[in-house]
């Protein structure tokens, strides 16, 4: 057990949690200390070192009484829930409705469900990152939107993290999505400035009954210093629809594990996402889509540009099981170096037992398309202008997928910022463009 | 179609006879005792038994490793026999002609006559029966245009400075645990040198065959191609059916200097095991080659025999302007196992990579292909193209695809593609409605499949490779 | 205006323009005809700066500069343009932020203040209703998912918006319907004034019905090899290029 396993679960130990976590705290915490820590030759972390992490001195969340800056939140119609430090802020939350509450207001109905699912799908036998969550865990949000009903606006999660010390976070997200429900949910990580440390081991499980549709989006936007070990599992019954949608730009390190698996007929994922670190950051995002069972559809797409000396790792894993006939499956990873010290390690994976299926990957690194840059300059723009122009585009394309306005009109500035590009002309096209 | 493609696989596997001849065999077991017996019964020098030894000491060291996508039971390394010469080769024969005629039978029921006015004119071959090599054929028309081409064990004793240069150089003794085995315990294999400026007049071509039972093959290959040199390269192989595993853990280690090329073409036909996954040899291989600048190196493979193989023929490019090939037919059925691609180094600029892989898998194989593609920072302007493509024929079979993709360098550019597809009900039914048995069918969609990469074999091999495909295709269609 | 003398060029090692000499005075329309394969699309992209055409031979003066020694931006901040016979697409760079930043290019490079977001935006859904460009356009990606119709007249907005001294119009009339290829035209017309000339490379004669020019040269193997006015092309559609085999040898 590596040195920061055990001062980790030593910190667990000190901690309050409700009683009815006890056994879920518990199996986290044997599962954490029974996991080998990972090193080059672990293949789920060949390309990202924990080294870093494993000399953090971890503490305990400080309770802070922090507002987050207005400029940092979306401009949502929305129930929104902050957590600073994974501690739930009531003044700047919210009030919930009957679908939603968290660890501290549960009912006995929701207390079950949580004593049931949680770790049903972030299995911490397998994610070293879901032990220690478990093993952690003391807060979190459960949503159970009954067979048939619609959450009515999106459930807006914030997760701020301030103060000095390197403070174990560890929410957990819980969504249950009866027959026919339907939900929007916005994860939101942001922190107060690039000294911040943590460690961030936020998990979130989805389990989507037949019919039943999420959109999910998973904004890691968080400054340098941050290091976050988080994952999104999702399980889907019959003609469910996961629509996902996640945005990384960097810390110390971001890494997030997305294991979908279809587990009825007619179910579809689509999921998207873009990376962009700069400095020295890493971002590594793993995912794995597991079709089981036959007639399931997915779309994955991912775009990177990684510049300075930042790293990205993408490892985009299908597989499709045995009895899993007729899948129709597709993953695309295309990323761009802009700096000589920057590096992108992908392996987009396909592992397939069924003959009659349609699966295709496609990975690439490459440049700016020289045919593009010489239009542009034919046109009177300079190369280097012509060049951020570009970036900025290649990473836009995805963005206006987006299906919530508000968070698409959150991001657009940010990226502009992180490409250097003018925001007037955005803002205009975003808001004043209907009326000329 | 499923139940059509079900019966097409099952045919004999036409090379699993055992030829009976007196053989001198070692016992079974692997300690340092091996190791010299074998550098003394080859009258190695003391470097090269220093080298094995070295080799052997840190074999013990390491662990087989366990991260292909491959199930077999441990091999039992003491069980295996580490060296086998049939007894006729004890007073090494000059010529054909002094040659045990019962081993020349052998090869004529392969369909791989010796004598050179027989031979395909225009290849010349080294053919390799269990350790020793037993014959080299069209010597001389190749030392006159200064082609060195024999057993490596040969070059031992004639070329020594060549080989002391040379071996290990691009594969060294503890590159991976197979390759120090191999390093400890080598028999025989080919060496090739091609002076500069040389274009190899004919293809040369090495024909490897195990014969004894619970013995392992452990050939080395060797081929320098000097500055603007040329070759072209063929190898085969085949052993007898057996219900035990055999091992064969071969190295090859190419070197091409500054504007040489070699192309390097296998047809593996090892015994792959019967329809319930019993006997065939375990292939073990490491293969590399080294480009300098402006130089070129492809390798072509048609895998179809073996248990379970795990290979990776891969280019290191250090040269400026470097090339490198891998165009790969793999098939495996019943219960084979393959985990086989390529790893492209670039280290030069301007360096270029091509990776042609085309799986089938049919029975209930399991068919991998796992590839590197990796852009170091110096790699100004490197480009790799990948396109992965696998079939399936038949619902219990795997089809898997892992390529590590890595760029330290912003103007590389990496294109990497793969696709899955199965011989549609479609397809079948054109093809029978035109006339065409579903037999017919499979073998033609499926050579239709690996089209792209038989371009890229000799002619004589690719109509070989072509044949092969079918044969080990009989039964899964029904 | 422009002045090419003896310009040769080649692309992959292979020589495209033989010596190729053209004088173009301001407000002057000089069609470039020619089989294919004669060099005509390398001279705008000589012209424009293209990195794969070397020039070997000869020189071009526009507006009193070197044109040779610019940089493709700085050809075109000077009063160059060159509307493609492909356009580019370019997605997720939309086409809005992709006019302005061109026009701000060049009205700064002429000295001009840069329009507000708001002028601007006036001005590009101004010009898109000229070219009868739908206003969504400008929001989409450049070029991305137009039709070559569409495409063409996206060109001709740049060329409006950006008011070169020197339009070349490189196949423009190639795929076109004949009611794009009227809207086209209009375009180029409305833009015709005695300070702005034009080169108008066709394979057609049908353009030149629309857009009339003062000259038609005849381009063929790289060297222009006939000259005259517009009745010349009529000459050349109704006879095709290989009467005039005998002149390029």
């Amino acid at each position: 057990m590596g040195d920061l396993q055990t001062a980790a679960l030593k910190l667990a130990e000190t901690q309050s949690a409700p009683a009815w976590l006890d056994a879920v705290r518990r199996r986290g915490a044997e599962r954490f200390a029974a996991t080998p820590w990972p090193n080059r030759r672990t293949e789920n972390w060949k390309y990202t070192s924990l080294a870093g992490l494993a000399k953090k001195e971890l503490r305990l969340p400080e309770v802070q009484p922090v507002s987050v800056p207005e400029k940092d939140l979306i401009a949502l119609d929305a129930y929104k829930l902050v957590f600073v430090n994974g501690v739930l802020d009531q003044a700047q939350s919210d009030s919930l409705p009957d679908a939603v509450a968290t660890f501290a207001s549960v009912n006995e109905q929701q207390i079950e469900l949580v004593q049931s699912r949680l770790g049903a799908l972030a299995d911490s036998s397998q994610h070293l990152f879901a032990a220690l969550s478990e093993a952690a865990s003391t807060e979190g949000v459960v949503v159970h939107v009954t067979a048939g009903q619609k959450l009515d606006k999106p459930l807006y999660v914030v997760n701020y993290s301030s103060g000095e010390a390197a403070q174990l976070i560890a929410t957990r997200v819980l969504v249950v999505l009866g027959v026919g429900a339907e939900a929007e949910i916005i994860e939101q990580f942001i922190s107060s400035d690039a000294q911040q440390a943590n460690l961030v081991a936020a998990q979130t499980e989805i389990f989507l009954a037949d019919n039943a549709s999420v959109q999910h989006y998973r904004l890691n936007l968080e400054q340098e210093g941050i290091t976050h070990a988080g994952g999104v599992f999702v399980e889907l019954g019959r003609d469910a629809n996961f629509d996902g949608f996640a945005i990384a730009k960097g810390g110390e390190l971001i890494r997030n594990d997305y294991v979908l698996e279809h587990c009825g007929p007619g179910a579809h994922v689509e999921l998207q996402g873009v990376y962009m670190p700069r400095g020295q950051q890493v971002v590594d995002y793993h995912t794995n889509i597991k079709h089981r069972v036959a007639h399931c559809t997915s779309n994955e797409v991912f775009r990177g540009i990684i510049g300075d000396r930042a790293k990205a790792v993408f490892n985009g894993r299908i597989h499709i099981f045995e009895d899993a006939q007729k899948t129709l499956a597709e993953l695309s990873n295309k990323n761009l170096l802009t700096s000589n010290r920057a590096e992108i390690d992908t392996k987009p994976e396909l592992e397939i037992y069924a003959d009659d299926v349609k699966c295709a990957h496609g990975a690439t690194v490459a440049q700016l398309d020289d045919e593009a840059l010489y239009y542009l300059q034919t046109r009177g723009v300079s190369k280097e202008q012509a060049k951020v122009m570009m970036s900025f585009g290649f990473i836009n394309e995805l963005i206006q997928t987006i299906k919530n306005e508000a968070v698409m009109n959150y991001l657009l500035p940010i990226l502009a910022e992180q490409f250097g590009r003018e925001n007037e002309l955005l803002q205009l096209e975003a808001e004043s463009f209907d009326e000329l | 179609m499923s139940e059509q493609v079900e019966h097409l696989i099952r045919k004999e596997y036409a090379a699993g006879f055992h030829t009976a001849i007196d053989t001198d065999t070692l016992p079974p077991g692997l300690n340092e005792e091996v190791v010299r017996f074998i550098s003394a019964k080859k009258n190695e020098p003391e470097w090269l038994l220093e080298w094995r030894l070295q080799a052997f000491r840190a074999w013990q060291e390491m662990e087989e490793p366990e991260w292909a996508h491959v199930d077999y039971p441990k091999v039992d390394y003491q069980a295996i026999s580490y060296f086998s010469s049939p007894k006729s080769m004890e007073d090494k024969p000059k010529s054909l002609d002094e040659v045990d005629p019962k081993l020349l039978e052998t090869y004529e029921k392969l369909g791989i006559p010796l004598h050179e006015q027989e031979m395909l004119a225009g290849v010349a071959m080294d053919v390799v029966f269990d350790s020793v090599s037993v014959v080299t054929t069209f010597r001389e028309k190749l030392e006159e245009a200064g082609v060195l081409f024999c057993s490596i064990s040969e070059a031992v004793e004639k070329y020594p400075e060549l080989v002391k240069q040379h071996l290990g150089s691009v594969v060294p003794q503890k590159d991976n645990y197979f390759a120090a085995l191999n390093s400890a315990v080598f028999s025989d294999g080919s060496f090739v040198y091609i002076p500069k400026g040389v274009r190899c007049p004919m293809e040369l071509s090495t024909y490897f065959r195990i014969n004894e039972q619970n013995t392992g093959q452990f050939e080395r290959t060797l081929i320098v191609a000097e500055e603007g040199a040329y070759v072209s390269y063929l190898e085969g192989c085949t052993a007898p059916m057996r219900d035990e595993n055999q091992l064969h853990a071969a190295v090859v280690e190419l070197v091409a200097k500054d504007n040489a090329e070699i192309k390097y073409s296998t047809v593996q036909n090892w015994y792959p095991g019967d329809e319930n996954g019993k006997g065939g040899i375990y292939n073990f291989v490491t293969k590399r080659g080294v480009c300098h600048t402006r130089a070129k190196i492809s390798w072509t493979q048609v895998e179809t025999g073996s248990a379970v193989t795990w290979k990776y023929p891969s280019c290191v490019l250090r040269g400026d302007h470097s090339v490198g090939e891998f165009y790969s037919v793999a098939l495996t059925n019943n219960y084979q196992q393959a985990d086989t691609g390529t790893k492209m180094i670039h280290i030069g600029k301007n360096t270029r990579s091509t990776i042609i892989s085309k799986g089938i898998s049919a029975g209930k194989s399991q068919n991998c292909y796992r590839g590197l593609v990796r852009m170091n920072p110096g790699a100004e302007g490197a480009r790799n193209y990948t396109q992965c493509d696998s079939l399936l024929i038949g619902d219990r079979c795997g089809a898997h695809t892992f390529p590590y993709i890595e760029s330290k360098n912003p103007s590389a550019v990496i294109e990497h593609e793969a696709t899955t597809s199965k011989v549609s009900d479609d397809q079948m039914f054109l093809c029978q409605q035109r006339g065409l048995d579903a037999e017919k069918a499979v073998s033609m969609i499926v050579n239709g499949f690996c089209r792209e990469v038989f371009k890229e074999l000799p002619m004589e091999f690719a109509v070989e490779a072509g044949k092969l495909l079918e044969v080990s295709l009989e039964g899964s269609v029904g | 205006m422009l002045s090419i003398n003896n310009l040769c060029a080649s692309v992959e090692d292979k020589d495209i323009l033989k010596g190729l000499s053209l004088d173009i005075k301001p407000g002057e329309v000089h069609a470039i005809m020619g089989p294919n394969g004669a060099g005509k699309s390398t001279l705008g992209s000589v012209l424009a700066g293209r990195e794969a055409f070397s020039v070997t031979d000869g020189s071009v003066a526009f507006a009193d500069k070197d044109l040779l020694e610019l940089d493709v931006e700085e050809r075109a901040r000077e009063g160059l343009f060159l509307a493609f016979q492909y356009p580019v697409e370019i997605p997720g760079v939309s086409n809005m932020e992709f006019l302005k930043a061109s026009v701000d290019a060049v009205r700064k490079h002429q000295g001009k203040p840069e329009l507000s977001s708001v002028e601007f935006m006036k001005l590009a859904r101004e010009t898109s209703k000229k070219v009868k460009l739908d206003q969504a356009f400008l929001k989409r990606g450049v070029n991305e998912g137009f039709s070559g119709g569409e495409k063409k007249r996206n060109e001709i907005l740049q060329m409006m918006l950006l008011e070169p001294k020197l339009c070349i119009l490189d196949e423009t009339d190639s795929g076109l319907d004949i009611d794009a290829l009227q809207t086209v035209a209009d375009g180029v017309n409305a833009m015709r004034s005695a300070e702005r000339s034009f080169i108008v490379v066709t394979h057609y004669q049908r353009l030149l019905d629309y857009i009339v020019p003062d000259f038609v040269h005849v381009l063929a193997d790289g060297k222009i090899v006939k000259s005259g006015d517009k009745s010349l092309a009529k000459e050349l559609e109704a006879k095709g290029y290989s009467w005039l085999e005998g002149e390029v040898a």
